[in-house]
């Protein structure tokens, strides 16, 4: 017992006060604004669940009447993102929206340094939040570029009154309603808000499975004030997503040093220099892991970073690199725990990291499901159904 | 009937000074402190050696505290705090609680001289690894250490190989609206340095700095001392990540210099954290009705030629209440609050 008058750091307390925050809270400006005939807020739809974010202010994450803000690219790379999340929805029987007029968000275009002009970029994110409010259901984002660009953009038109007549006319020119959300949602904060439940249904064990977390940069680095944090997890040293799922799941969550670490998208490597891409996340992310946790999967909560931490280890593999750690986003594996099927609805052939071990050691017999999946694709193939429904996917 | 008794809110280094300076000039003093102890940060922060001149910090403060304890013309309140001000220049009556107690509290004049408090580098969340890593401290932890003459690691009590300071915790720091330099923390670690050096006489030292702020003679006193002398390694460039890796911690951030990343292992790291405003200093804005800059200290409203007059006629505010400060600053704002106080309130006496 070493005695010193120097606390261990698990004894020092870490003291959150809403009322010192560094950053301003946005959401009183925001309903300033409306007062003042500015725009029409959003409310969250009841019944909301709450989050404590970063400097210990609570956010609303709505429970259902939710619409799916859908991601361009990353749809394509990681369709069981989505797909999960309406199991899920379906699952408990939640109202959601799948909307079929959302359009791009453009922030991809950062990336390549070929964004338009900031009204252009504000109109088409309150174009979007337009069409959710005209429906009656509340934005989710999963796409971490959208839900980094649509925080900025909130915080340009909260302080920037020329934009906002700007943004207001353009609007005013499509017939759209000038309306803000009351919060701007992630869907792992929604998976977080729901952990509890999905517990409660959970039906695959998984306290033998040891996982490593990547948070998205773009989800707490950017407007880091609006990310949810909670003492109980890191000492609200770290955002609380996917953790906090996880560890409901009864997972052990690994640490390994390079956890604060970018995936290996960047914020333009990925279009720009996409072998510095591969080359990050396979040597600076999923070989530290391996060395460091021995994990048997590594689960993150952007698409983005699915998608490159995944998708890159083929790089790794061909220069004979320690890979192999199989990766998947947050809701696939609470929609895994509740008994979601790994291809109909996580669509995890998708995934270019092969995951079958990781199956296996959760006790599923994954020929059996690829079978049953072939099966549905053969019906589809010979002209007996169009399309698998959610029927197929039970 | 005007008072000429001078009430001074806080019993550090400032309000110990002002309370003698008073009561020097034959006027009466009541201090007020809210802990059972005189002494303000040095005391409650256990500080080993006070910077530049590594003077025994609990000797200088028995010094200033002896200079009030047993004088005729100072009356000490400790174990009080102010819930309530009223009145104006030649009369402020202030309510108080001790022991529990409701107290008025009578003066002519008001000196706040109620400080700071360390910047929190869990504030800064992942950056610093505060919470997370035994073996990353605050410069108050080291002096709590240097105090126990027994600096080793807090994770082993192994005697550390290699130690890094990283300034600017907390100071100069737009992110998180600290857009300001703590004035002192560039000679404290420093100081820390020369401190470790002799402890750790084989260790390897490093300051990582944006740029060192050497005020006056601490150049000369400490800073070219912790490099020639005692062979501590200044390296310009930002440190933006603490982590651990197996045993040893890793500090990641930039070598602004040679213009690379830089990460390397150190066994200790010590966190140079700045100067906020303490609860009490903007509590007691509040109750006096003083204006706060935006950083929530004290606001002196003359400038450079009175640096300690408030909005508030009557109401004086001294040291690092009203922004970061030595104790060289500390100690003279005080003398001038008594001097200005005690002008004040001699005014209306003697024009009455």
């Amino acid at each position: 017992m070493i005695h010193l008058p120097v606390l261990k750091a698990e004894d020092r307390k870490h003291e959150i006060d809403p009322a010192n925050a560094p950053k301003e809270d946005l959401r009183d400006e925001i309903f300033q604004l409306e007062k003042e005939g500015e725009w029409i807020v959003q409310r969250v739809p009841e019944p909301y669940m709450e989050l404590t974010t970063k400097y210990g202010r609570m956010k609303k994450i709505p429970v259902e009447k939710t619409w799916h803000h859908k991601s361009c690219g990353q749809c394509g790379h990681i369709p069981g993102y989505s797909s999960s999340i309406f199991w899920l929805n379906r699952a408990f029987g939640l109202d959601y929206h799948d909307p079929t007029d959302q359009t791009s968000c453009t922030a991809w275009n950062y990336y390549a340094s070929a964004t338009s002009n900031p009204a252009a970029q504000a109109a088409v994110a309150m174009r979007n939040f337009a069409a959710a409010y005209e429906v009656g259901y509340f934005p989710i984002i999963h796409c971490g570029t959208s839900f980094g660009h649509y925080k900025e953009v909130r915080h340009a038109l909260v302080h920037q009154p020329k934009l906002r007549r700007q943004v207001k006319a353009i609007m005013e020119k499509l017939g759209k309603p000038f309306v803000i959300p009351e919060e701007i949602v992630h869907y792992s904060e929604w998976v977080l808000a729901m952990k509890d439940r999905i517990a409660e249904r959970q039906v695959i064990d998984m306290s033998m499975i040891t996982a490593t977390v990547h948070p998205a940069c773009h989800y707490h680095k950017l407007i880091e004030e609006d990310a949810i944090y909670d003492k109980e997890i890191y000492g609200a040293q770290r955002t609380a997503v996917i953790t906090g799922t996880l560890q409901a799941l009864g997972i052990n969550v690994a640490d390994y040093s390079t956890w604060f670490d970018c995936c290996g998208f960047g914020f333009r490597h990925i279009l720009v220099s996409r072998d510095f891409s591969r080359s990050f996340s396979v040597q600076r992310k999923i070989e530290v892991m391996i060395e460091e946790a021995n994990p048997d999967i590594t689960v993150t909560h952007d698409t983005g970073c699915v998608t490159t931490l995944d998708q890159s280890q083929f790089a790794g593999r061909a220069h004979g690199k320690k890979v192999g750690l199989p990766v998947m986003a947050d809701s696939q594996i609470a929609a895994l725990a509740m008994g979601a099927h790994p291809y109909k609805v996580l669509q995890l052939h998708w995934h270019n990291t092969d995951n079958k071990a990781f199956l296996e050691k959760l006790g599923i017999d994954h020929k059996q499901k690829w079978a049953e999946f072939e099966a549905e694709v053969s019906q589809i193939k010979d002209g007996k159904k169009e399309y698998m429904t959610w029927e197929d996917a039970k | 009937m005007a008072s000429e008794n001078i009430i001074i809110i806080g019993g550090g280094p400032t309000g110990l000074e002002a309370a003698r300076g008073i009561a020097d000039l034959g006027y009466k003093a009541i201090l007020i402190e809210k802990r059972e102890r005189l002494g303000g940060n040095p005391d409650e922060g256990s500080y080993a050696a006070l910077t530049p001149d590594l003077g025994d910090a609990e000797e200088a403060m028995d010094k200033m505290r002896n200079a009030v304890l047993n004088n005729p013309n100072v009356e000490i309140l400790v174990n009080t705090s102010v819930i309530g001000a009223e009145g104006e220049l030649g009369n402020f009556k202030v309510k108080a609680e001790t022991n529990g107690k409701a107290i008025d509290i009578e003066g002519g004049a008001v000196i706040l001289a109620t400080g700071f408090q360390h910047f929190d580098p869990g504030r800064e969340t992942q950056k610093y690894g505060y919470y997370e890593h035994d073996d990353v401290i605050t410069l108050v932890d080291a002096e709590k250490m240097f105090k126990a003459k027994n600096f080793v690691r807090p994770s082993n009590g192994e005697k550390p190989k290699s130690v890094a300071f990283i300034q600017c915790v907390g100071s100069r720091d737009r992110q998180i609206g600290n857009e300001y330099c703590s004035k002192v923390c560039c000679g404290v670690s420093s100081k820390q340095s020369i401190e470790v050096r002799h402890y750790c006489p084989d260790a390897k030292i490093y300051i990582f700095y944006i740029d060192m702020r050497m005020y006056g003679y601490w150049e000369n006193e400490i800073y070219w001392p912790a490099q020639e002398k005692h062979k501590v390694n200044y390296i310009k460039g930002m440190a933006t990540e603490i982590i651990k890796k197996g045993d040893h911690l890793i500090v990641k951030g930039e070598d602004t210099t040679l213009r690379r990343p830089m990460e390397v292992p150190m066994d200790m790291v010590i966190l140079a954290v700045g100067m906020e405003p303490s609860v009490g200093t903007k509590e007691m804005a509040d109750v006096f009705g003083v204006q706060k800059n935006k950083f929530g200290f004290i606001e002196t409203i003359e400038g450079p030629m009175n640096t300690v007059s408030t909005n508030v006629e009557g109401v004086f505010a001294a040291g690092a209440c009203t922004g970061p400060a030595d104790l060289e600053d500390s100690i003279s704002a005080a003398g001038a609050a008594a001097m200005k106080s005690i002008g004040a309130v001699r005014k209306l006496t003697v024009t009455a």
